[in-house]
């Protein structure tokens, strides 16, 4: 028989490694493990291990999101409303908690509230607003073919087709993330947008029968955002080196703003100055032609712009804002960055795009 | 004493939406045609082919899932049966209702924005009232086993019957099994544009009366507009020759290709169906027996009832039949109208035909085979019989038709002749 040698040293060296392998992969072990019990059924069991893991960590979005998913699944349709909802002030950012407060809001039959909630979810990446707008554009040439297959009108009647918005650049958020638990966990598919309910028959519609609730699926813990990740960081604010220049280029955006809502095509295009570079490689021309089309193709338009930040140096400035879009029924949220030249007295546009 | 066999399942007059939620749940059970739907998309030639009112039935389908609120399921199948029936309007439009649902409100059927429809009105109402009517068929039927009552009596050599019902634009078919008529399909159609009871020649209006298919039109001769395939009727019949009504051309045809089916009154008087459903009918029954009952509103009655209301005519038939098998001249005339009109001849014209047809009889008993007896009733009261009169000791005889009206409780024939 022969004796393995195994030093006191090199036992000890065995002994560290397999501690900090135990350590690193013990958190997305206790995310793994309340899953699991949450798939079982096992939901009392599952609550317990995702309390006792946030009285060391009250913060950590990951098992309150799970704690969340708890609630629910036991029933208990307040206490995960709450959950979540808190989940959405502290970070904002994350779709998931939204998608999560829109189910259950539909569940008691508060269509509005799951209405607002999925709203938020899409602002949440500027990246959706924009296909999501873009997918409405779809549909509503789409529902025009039909309208004209129906009517029997040439099809060709409809006009050219619809622009969409070519997103510039991936959105930061995506691409910070991580899985940071194991692929074990199913992500369930996010409930799609439940649409509003339509009445085939001219005569007016009485209150409409209760209808079951569809089964929209909750989705499942988040596979992003490592815990280092905060937010995003906030703009980056230079000092201000003249107040009335700020103040200026203010006005120029809030002008280009009510320009753009009140359909003043003179005055939106006009906020664009010699040196703008259109989106796209397009012509001066041809972009002009497009945003007369997109803007005066909406019946109602309400424009915000929150949270601005302006930078100025010298006849430059940067803004950076977030804009709040609604037209017709689509709301649409994005972060925007525009850079602003001033020449004579005005400040014009010469660049425009979304995201950071 | 009448008897109103149809369900009603539920009487909300004012809003067909509550119509929906409940009746169509029921829907599905009454239909019975089959709902199998193609996967791929079709040919022309293919669609002419496919399960008869299956379009339909893939239609009330979708309105079943959006009256459960499942948009996205109804906007997935309104996809798929509009790929499969691009020219079937009403497909199309609620097609493009869900997909505008999914960017605004979408308040009545046809939500069309006002640039759009500008010119079209007459024809988002034209398919409104098509939904409207498809509807209403499918939720209010026939009790099982209630039959029209105009189908007295049908013999084995009716193999099929079909009744169409125009305030309902809809046809129905059935099949005469040895237990008795039996409805195995209907469909939508389209009749007239200027409506019902056709009396002069180009009047755009559905004849009302009791037919018989008188020949399948090869479809290679026919124009587009005609679809599939044509079935003639014999309009005008004896009757509406007697009350002086012209015109011709009177046909169940299909539909052309660019339009899978027509508003409710859109023809020049002919019975339009969806060239699928066409097809069936075309493929399942026979010429030249086939009746073809067309009325303003069917009287569906239980099979009992109809026996009871034969009897006084059954009584009339059968004592004429006697009174030819003996021989008894005088007493035969006695059924026959004073206003008598056959091939041009009046009574007293026809009258030495009788006396010739009983001297070759010599006497021999009267069979009547293959018997069947349509019954119509409007200003007055008309019998439309058909049989094989077959002496003993024959084995067959000439096929022949009467006509016979009810003149203060009589029964007297108007017309006899041999077909």
């Amino acid at each position: 028989m022969k004796h393995s040698k195994i030093t006191l040293a090199s036992a000890f060296r065995l002994l560290i490694a397999a501690t900090l392998l135990i350590s690193s992969s013990a958190q997305a072990d206790e995310y793994g493990d309340v899953s699991q019990l949450i798939r079982a059924d096992k939901f009392a069991e599952a609550a317990a291990r995702a309390d006792a893991y946030l009285v060391a960590k009250p913060r950590d979005p990951q098992m309150r999101f799970l704690k969340g998913v708890i609630q629910r699944s036991a029933g208990k349709s307040a206490e995960a409303i709450l959950t979540f909802t808190k989940l959405t002030e502290d970070f904002p950012e994350l779709p998931e908690p939204y998608n999560n407060l829109a189910v259950l809001y539909s569940s008691q039959v508060q269509f509005e509230k799951a209405r607002t909630a999925l709203e938020m979810a899409i602002r949440t990446n500027p990246s959706y607003a924009t296909a999501h707008e873009n997918l409405g554009d779809i549909y509503s040439r789409l529902a025009s073919q039909a309208y004209n297959s129906a009517l029997q009108i040439d099809a060709n009647s409809a006009g050219a087709a619809p622009k969409l918005a070519i997103i510039k650049e991936v959105f930061k958020a995506n691409l910070k993330a991580q899985p940071a638990v194991s692929a074990s966990i199913p992500v369930a598919p996010v409930m799609s947008a439940a649409p509003k309910a339509v009445t085939p028959v001219p005569t007016p519609t009485a209150p409409a029968a209760p209808a079951p609730a569809a089964k929209p699926a909750v989705v499942a813990p988040i596979p992003v955002q490592t815990a280092a990740t905060a937010p995003p960081p906030p703009a980056q604010i230079k000092p201000v080196i003249s107040d009335k220049a700020s103040k200026d280029v203010e006005a120029a955006l809030n002008a280009w703003a009510k320009a753009w809502e009140a359909k003043d095509m003179v005055n939106y295009l006009g906020a664009y100055g010699k040196e703008f570079i259109p989106p796209g490689n397009q012509t001066r021309a041809v972009w002009e032609q497009e945003r007369k089309k997109r803007i005066l193709g909406k019946s109602n338009i309400v424009l915000k712009i929150q949270n601005l930040t302006i930078s100025v140096n010298g006849n430059k400035a940067t803004a950076k804002f977030h804009q709040d879009y609604r037209a017709n029924s689509l709301s649409v949220s994005s972060r925007k960055t525009i850079d602003l030249v001033k020449s004579g007295e005005q400040w014009f546009i010469t660049k425009e795009s979304t995201g950071n | 004493m009448r008897f109103d066999c149809f369900m009603r399942l539920h009487f909300f007059a004012a809003s067909i939406i509550l119509t929906l939620c409940f009746g169509l749940a029921n829907v599905a059970n009454a239909k019975k045609t089959p709902a199998s739907a193609p996967q791929t998309p079709s040919t022309n030639a293919q669609r002419s082919t496919s399960p008869p009112g299956s379009a339909e039935a893939r239609l009330i389908e979708i309105y079943q899932l959006i009256a459960q609120s499942q948009g996205g399921l109804a906007l997935a199948k309104a996809d798929a049966l509009t790929k499969d029936f691009p020219n079937f309007q009403l497909a199309q439009l609620v097609y493009g209702d869900l997909l505008a649902s999914r960017v605004r409100p979408v308040k009545t059927l046809g939500d069309i924005p006002e640039a759009q429809l500008k010119g079209s009105e007459a024809t988002l109402q034209q398919l409104r009232d098509e939904s409207q009517v498809r509807l209403k068929a499918l939720i209010e039927r026939p009790q099982t086993g209630a039959i029209p009552s105009e189908f007295l009596t049908l013999s084995p050599a009716n193999k099929h019957a079909i009744a169409v019902d125009a305030s309902r634009s809809r046809l129905y078919l059935f099949e005469n099994r040895a237990t008795g008529l039996v409805l195995i399909n209907d469909f939508y159609i389209s009749i007239g544009k200027s409506g019902l009871e056709k009396t002069i020649e180009g009047d755009f209006r559905t004849p009302l009366g009791v037919y018989f298919i008188t020949s399948n039109l090869d479809p290679k001769s026919l124009k587009d507009i005609y679809g599939s395939g044509a079935l003639p009727i014999n309009y005008p019949n004896i009757l509406d020759t007697k009350r002086g009504k012209t015109g011709k051309g009177i046909w169940l045809h299909g539909t052309p290709t660019a339009q899978f089916s027509r508003p409710p009154k859109a023809t020049d008087g002919c019975v339009v169906l969806a060239n699928p459903d066409l097809m069936h009918i075309i493929k399942s029954v026979e010429v030249r027996t086939t009746p073809v009952v067309i009325s303003k509103r069917l009287n569906w009655v239980s099979l009992g009832t109809a026996q009871l209301t034969k009897k006084p005519f059954e009584e009339a038939l059968n004592a004429w039949r006697l009174a030819k098998s003996n021989g008894e001249l005088d007493k035969v005339l006695n059924f026959y109208s004073p206003d008598f009109s056959a091939y041009g001849m009046n009574l007293p014209q026809w009258t030495p035909l009788l006396r010739n047809d009983l001297k070759k009889a010599k006497g021999r008993d009267i069979a009547l085979k293959d018997l069947s007896m349509l019954h119509w009733t409007d200003a007055g009261e008309t019998m439309v019989v058909t049989f094989g009169e077959v002496s003993a000791g024959r084995l067959t005889g000439p096929m022949k038709r009467q006509y016979w009206t009810r003149q203060s409780q009589q029964w007297k024939i108007f017309f006899e002749g041999v077909i």
